[in-house]
């Protein structure tokens, strides 16, 4: 297992930490339970979403610098091969996630003030910030999951 | 949160603009590893901006959201806090659009 792999294993661990927060810290801006909730999705809505803010930024930070550092080695080894395939589609998903990946990074500070107002203010604000995060997290780590997949583990 | 909203909003516009016109503050030759100052081509291989247009977009955004902090607390109170998400959400729809010609043929 040479280092890029390792360090791909590592963004990949990340990428499941930070999609788990932001998926928990979603849910419970977006459909929240009433609490104490019996119910499996009850308690999963239930949580304190304040309370994953900082994991969520620092989580996705740690995530993207890995991702930039293994970031040439997919340019020269894996989008290569890609074009080679003439998989265009698969191509185009991973430019969509470079850029709502970098997108996202603009939107930690707005997204970590909002969350440290107090709960009556920038609500809509708090909870669109969540969702817009979300979908960039579960797109990002759903595309690098294929399209590492195309290229095959370790190859 | 006037720093944020003003950050948010010029690194969505910003980093949309920098794609499209390239303005990278530097470029990355992955095939040799090595790093050049603004625009170059490719060494040996492909040339990455992707760093580039980041930087570029953070310092534009931060210079933009410090002279937000000059402005007077009255001011900053209307700036509105959603223009953050709808710059993004803009930004996104955008680079959909400019990258449909991958999914069309």
């Amino acid at each position: 297992m040479n280092g890029t792999t390792a360090l791909l294993i590592l963004h990949g661990l990340c990428a499941v930490a930070l999609l788990g927060a932001i998926t928990h810290q979603a849910a419970s801006v977006l459909l929240p339970a009433r609490k104490p909730a019996a119910s499996f999705t009850g308690r999963f809505r239930g949580v304190s979403g304040g309370s994953y803010v900082d994991a969520v930024v620092v989580l996705y930070i740690v995530t993207a610098l890995l991702g930039a550092i293994i970031y040439g080695e997919y340019r020269i080894s894996v989008r290569t091969v890609i074009e080679q395939l003439e998989m265009r589609s698969a191509n185009g998903v991973f430019e969509l996630k470079e850029h709502f990946a970098a997108i996202g990074v603009g939107l930690l500070p707005v997204y970590w003030y909002a969350w440290r107002e107090p709960l009556g203010t920038h609500g809509r604000t708090r909870a669109v910030l969540t969702a817009l995060l979300a979908f960039v997290v579960w797109w990002s780590f759903l595309v690098g999951h294929v399209v590492n997949n195309i290229r095959g583990f370790g190859s | 949160m006037r720093f944020a909203i003003v950050f948010a909003v010029v690194y969505a516009i910003a980093y949309l603009v920098c794609v499209e016109r390239n303005y990278a503050l530097f470029t990355y030759h992955p095939a040799i590893g090595e790093w050049g100052v603004g625009v170059e081509k490719g060494r040996d291989g492909p040339a990455m901006y992707w760093y580039g247009w980041m930087a570029s977009s953070t310092l534009a955004a931060s210079l933009a959201g410090a002279a937000a902090m000059l402005l007077p607390q009255s001011a900053a109170r209307r700036l509105p806090a959603g223009a953050s998400w709808v710059a993004a959400a803009a930004a996104m729809l955008a680079f959909c659009y400019l990258l449909r010609g991958f999914f069309l043929r």
